[in-house]
């Protein structure tokens, strides 16, 4: 007689249902623990920035004869120490963070305004207007973000505005790419033929129909393009080709910072620390909201 | 394959042109008279005229257009505003500077790089391995060279005096002797001059190198997911084949295509990082030839210095593109 022998009614979907569980936290927890620490960095330095006046110990063009180029903590009123002008580095890195995040913001705004338009129109309407249109675009691209961004800027002269119109404008071909590729797609779609039975003209289906479709992909695409823009920023800065001293920007108190790197290694350290962490947040946000709302976007 | 590599040099023809157009439009049609920013508000009104007349600039903005195209085909730049002599000299100059650097860190950037891509993809189920690699990436992601730069001086240069703190070393007289053949009547001056090169090479090439990695590792680790996630993947490991020959069987071989597209972006972004990484280890090169023509508002050397960065871009893609239908012969010009 064969002898049947039976697992433990019991334990076993317990362990199961357990390990389940576990499973689908430890996934929840992957998914959204880089979004969760990219948010709250990317959040910490809007903050900063915002209320940089509020949070700076002192002012950041401030100089203090009796305390230059300081370590941290060597002054007990300036934490991560002092330049060649006796100014406080961390109030500077906290004005920094100003236009670190005003040149991201804007300059991916302005990317995003006048790439996206073009880019559905070029995927929507087709044919010249579409090979016009990324021609251009291809001539944009032949150059990389920095470069476009440094011949824009040397041609205008460094400034807030003319920083982001460079970043700007070194961007949008990106943005063009990306918003007709999308409009490819979403024309192809049964709801744009319902819209164009129903009477639609173009205007209205790329408005109406393309453009909110295509806005979740873009948003999250734009997200890593302010980590770009914050990069290229602080490297045109760092050129002398950004914001002009004495205004504060991490790239060039980075590069102030570099004619004392032998007795002052702090001055580059912390504003390099700055740029790294901001680059690293809306790096670390756009990433993990790409492979989480559109898997299609893991190749942007 | 013969009309495929005809069409896409006619797209890169256009492409080139427009380009060299925006850099053209960018020097000359913008705010501000070159030779008012070169020699600064206090100039005669003579000396201004001179320069004008120098520069060309007091043709029609056609003639100088079509003068500007017809002269850069034929590498022929004019002469730098400060330096006194023709551009094209200097860019044959700086160019094997910014090549070896672009060699290097390639190198070093495929070292590191593509092994943790691959090794990301593989182990990408095994947390332990996977985050700590994705973190590294995205860490030389959203480190600055520049930043990297400075650090590796600090430390290296500085601190243990392991490197030198600037210069790149005498490549012009390690080509002078490959060119007169010194290299094989006095190796051991040939060899020194190497060593001294890669001495001046090793932490350019490392931070430029490093930061290139992280862009290397995140493409080769998708290209190595597109490829094993194909079928014929899945029949290898049916036929019961071990995962290591799977691997460098069947899955690197066909990682070809999409690595290929790596180098064309690699290019790309390894001549930018030249011109961070050259002014921060005070390297000769191109990128900081066009740092200090800007600063010194030299336009006939940045317009030269950016055509050349341009041309190779485009040159480089165009390479590739031809490579993509050698490498598959199922792409074809669409």
């Amino acid at each position: 007689m064969a002898v049947v022998r039976r697992a433990d009614p019991v334990d076993l979907p317990i362990g199961g249902v357990a390990e389940e569980a576990r499973g689908a936290t430890r996934a929840r927890l992957r998914r959204w623990l880089p979004i969760g620490i990219g948010l709250l960095m990317a959040a910490a330095m809007v903050v900063v920035a915002a209320a940089a006046p509020l949070i700076a110990p002192l002012s950041p063009s401030a100089q203090f004869s009796d305390s230059v180029l300081k370590g941290p903590g060597a002054v007990e009123r300036h934490l991560l120490g002092t330049d060649e002008f006796g100014r406080d580095i961390l109030s500077r890195i906290i004005w920094g963070a100003r236009v670190s995040l005003e040149v991201g913001l804007a300059s991916v705004i302005f990317g995003f305004v006048l790439g996206v338009p073009l880019g559905i129109l070029a995927g929507v309407r087709g044919g010249r207007v579409e090979t016009l249109i990324m021609r251009c675009a291809d001539m944009l691209m032949a150059f990389p973000t920095l470069l476009l961004a440094l011949i824009i800027v040397t041609a205008l002269g460094g400034s807030l505005v003319n920083e982001i119109l460079a970043i700007g404008v070194a961007l949008t071909p990106n943005f063009v790419r990306l918003a007709r590729s999308l409009a490819l797609t979403i024309r192809e779609q049964d709801y744009i033929l319902a819209a164009r039975a129903l009477g639609s003209g173009q205007l209205r289906v790329m408005a109406r129909h393309v453009f909110p479709n295509a806005l979740y992909a873009l948003v999250v695409v734009g997200t890593l393009y302010i980590a770009t823009a914050i990069r290229t920023e602080a490297g045109l800065s760092f050129l002398g080709l950004g914001i002009p001293p004495p205004t504060p920007s991490w790239g060039n108190i980075l590069s102030e910072g570099r004619q004392y790197i032998k007795c002052c290694p702090w001055i580059t350290t912390f504003s390099g620390l700055a740029i790294m962490v901001a680059v690293l947040a809306f790096n670390l946000v756009g990433d993990a909201l790409r492979d989480l709302l559109d898997p299609r976007l893991k190749g942007e | 394959m013969f009309q495929y590599v005809l069409r896409r040099l006619l797209v890169a023809v256009p492409m080139l042109l427009g380009a060299m157009s925006i850099v053209f439009l960018a020097m000359r049609i913008l705010p501000g008279d070159p030779c008012v920013a070169m020699m600064g508000d206090q100039a005669t009104t003579a000396a201004l005229a001179d320069c004008t007349k120098n520069l060309g600039l007091h043709r029609p903005l056609a003639v100088q257009y079509v003068d500007y195209l017809w002269r850069s085909v034929q590498f022929d730049f004019g002469k730098s505003f400060r330096q006194g002599y023709p551009v094209s000299e200097y860019i044959a100059r700086m160019f094997p500077h910014t090549f070896v650097l672009v060699v290097a860190s390639a190198v070093v950037a495929a070292l590191v790089g593509i092994p943790i891509g691959i090794v990301s993809a593989l182990k990408r189920r095994n947390p332990l391995v996977d985050y700590p690699l994705r973190i590294i990436a995205l860490l030389g992601l959203s480190m600055p060279v520049f930043w990297l730069g400075i650090l590796l001086l600090i430390v290296f240069s500085l601190h243990l005096n392991l490197f030198p703190l600037i210069g790149g070393g005498d490549l012009d007289g390690v080509l002078a002797m490959i060119r007169s053949g010194e290299v094989f009547s006095q190796p051991r001056d040939f060899l020194a001059g190497v060593g001294d090169v890669l001495h001046h090479l090793t932490l350019p090439a490392l931070a430029l190198g490093f930061t290139l990695a992280a862009t290397v590792s995140r493409l080769s680790r998708s290209a190595m997911l597109e490829v094993i996630s194909q079928d014929y993947i899945r029949t290898a490991r049916a036929k019961g084949q071990r995962e290591r020959l799977v691997v460098y069987k069947h899955a690197l071989r066909n990682m070809m295509v999409p690595l290929l597209t790596i180098i064309g972006i690699f290019i790309a972004i390894a001549l930018t990082g030249t011109v961070l990484t050259e002014t921060v280890f005070t390297r000769p090169g191109l990128g900081k030839m066009l740092v200090d023509a800007i600063g010194a508002r030299d336009y006939p050397l940045a317009q030269g210095a950016i055509t050349v960065f341009t041309m190779i871009i485009i040159f480089v893609n165009l390479v590739v593109d031809m490579l993509y239908a050698v490498v598959d012969p199922r792409i074809t010009y669409r």
